[in-house]
């Protein structure tokens, strides 16, 4: 048996892992550390502790209505984006029209939204005169929709194609067939892929900078305003929420799904 | 009802949503890109090239998009490489490592290389302290800046491009070569690489196409004097107003990526269920 990796690469292995993961996390560690500084100004590491910053932040506006319309926005794309996208995935696995059709269903995911960003706003200014909730809720269900349906169909790739043989013998019409057998087979592909979505149109900034109005600025969009002109610690705080958020939806994926699993298919 | 129709059923809200919110925004893109005051013309194109100004941006945005893409390429390949050889409870750990930053926002990412970046920064203050620049020497509005920013933004892309080939491997190909006597760089020289070159092309390309689209990253912490491609048509569209030109300049970032991507799709297509 030959030793696969010698001793000195496996060292060296580890230093370069520790280097990568300070590379990686550095900057979610920072933006930590600032909001809990009583300093006034920006500084990194933290001096002192308060939660002050937290405070200014809960009795700032803009962030409350950001932070509201981020939320609610997010909800309902994620709502959208599931019972769309798991009927797509469903049609999809059934796997007549090729795999030209899941190429298109797809193509969001890899075409930056930046190309399709000025075409809506186009659209919409044009039929509407302004920008309103409802281009930004379609937006972001259109670069959310790739994710709910990746993680299906690799839900559906795995299922037992027999059970649904069965119940067709035993009776079961096509409707019952859907919502009683296929349904329930989709429901971790569609539960990592709602969380997915929410994510995504809870985080996004490009469709949303380019969508913004003075009524419509999302959390990204406020964060991003500030960061051009004056940001202070109150940007911090706000921004720490929002890794908060993204920490509890990894845990609910990885306790769903399993982050190996999604993060090696 | 037939199996063809209720498929259709399924799949009909899903096309709508994408050609009303995806394929019709396109389309609306690529027809302002060629209207002026008086019709049809090609004039904001012609302007593009003519300019001193914007060829030197494009310029910027290709070879900014190469260098982060091999920083992201030399680091994701080793990091990746360790993910798929050890066991899958540190895989766990290295993965949350990967997917956090992935999955937080660009925005709050960047703000925190601004706070280190920035002249009073622990990384500016650091490369002064070793003598490396002058007084008032700092990071931002750097080229280096928006690499090591764009690298941290983007190395999660690579390295879960990479992952899903590396761990494919049969492991039996890397110990017979080591049996047969290929030292461990030799083996990954003419085993390993070979072998991940498809996931190589993919991940390289993937963080080229979203390195030279991003503007966020870019504008932040480079400044309006080191402006990017995508930069330019965010200012176009919201400072200056001048539409038809911001969409002249997505054209050619559509076309330059759209080479790129075209032959990415065919593989990804092929390479996932």
């Amino acid at each position: 048996m030959v030793r696969a990796v010698p001793t000195w690469l496996r060292i060296a292995a580890w230093c370069f892992v520790l280097l990568t993961g300070l590379l990686l996390l550095a900057p979610l560690v920072v933006v930590v550390g600032v909001s809990v500084s009583e300093s006034q100004f920006i500084v990194f590491p933290p001096q002192g502790f308060s939660l002050r910053w937290y405070e200014k932040a809960l009795s700032t506006p803009a962030f409350l209505d950001a932070f509201w319309l981020s939320l609610g926005l997010a909800t309902l794309v994620t709502a959208t984006a599931t019972v769309i996208g798991g009927a797509a995935a469903i049609g999809l696995s059934r796997g007549r029209q090729g795999s030209q059709l899941e190429t298109f269903f797809l193509s969001p995911l890899v075409l930056p939204s930046i190309i399709f960003a000025i075409g809506l706003l186009m659209l919409w200014s044009t039929l509407f005169g302004t920008t309103s909730f409802y281009v930004l809720w379609l937006a972001h269900t259109v670069i959310a929709l790739p994710y709910v349906i990746r993680t299906t169909l690799a839900v559906l790739a795995e299922r037992d194609p027999y059970v649904n043989e069965a119940a067709r013998t035993m009776g079961a019409g096509r409707l019952q067939r859907l919502l009683l057998v296929t349904l329930p087979q989709c429901i971790p592909g569609l539960a990592a892929g709602a969380f997915f979505a929410f994510n995504i149109s809870f985080d996004e900034a490009v469709l949303s900078l380019f969508l913004r109005n003075p009524n419509l600025t999302t959390l990204p969009v406020q964060i991003y305003g500030q960061l051009e002109f004056s940001p202070d610690p109150t940007v911090a705080a706000v921004s720490t929420v929002m890794i908060m958020i993204t920490l509890v939806l990894m845990v609910l994926l990885e306790r769903l799904m399993g982050l190996n699993r999604f993060a090696s298919g | 009802m037939t199996d063809r129709r209720e498929t259709w059923l399924l799949l009909i809200p899903g096309l709508a949503l994408l050609v009303l919110g995806f394929v019709l925004p396109i389309g609306r893109m690529l027809v302002l890109s060629v209207q002026d005051a008086n019709g049809y013309s090609l004039e904001h194109f012609v302007r593009f090239f003519q300019d001193s100004y914007y060829p030197l941006v494009l310029w910027r945005t290709v070879y900014l998009s190469a260098v982060i893409t091999f920083f992201c390429l030399l680091i994701g390949f080793p990091l990746t490489y360790i993910m798929a050889h050890s066991t899958p409870r540190v895989r766990l750990w290295l993965i949350i490592m990967v997917i956090l930053p992935l999955m937080t926002s660009v925005v709050v990412r960047t703000f925190g290389w601004m706070v280190l970046l920035n002249r009073s920064g622990l990384l500016s203050t650091a490369l002064r302290d070793l003598g490396l620049g002058g007084r008032s020497f700092q990071l931002m509005h750097t080229e280096a800046a928006i690499v090591l920013g764009m690298v941290q933004v983007l190395l999660p892309f690579m390295v879960l491009s990479l992952l899903g080939v590396l761990l494919r491997h049969d492991p039996r190909l890397e110990e017979a070569a080591r049996t047969m006597g290929c030292s461990f760089l030799q083996t990954i020289r003419t085993v390993v690489l070979p072998l991940a070159l498809p996931g190589i092309v993919a991940g390289s390309i993937l963080v080229f196409t979203l390195s030279a689209s991003s503007f966020v990253t870019p504008s932040l912490l480079g400044g309006a004097r080191l402006e990017v491609l995508a930069g330019s048509i965010y200012k176009n569209v919201t400072q200056t107003l001048d539409w038809n030109f911001a969409a002249a300049q997505a054209v050619i970032l559509f076309a330059g990526i759209a080479l790129l991507l075209i032959p990415y799709l065919r593989l990804g297509a092929r390479g996932h269920g």
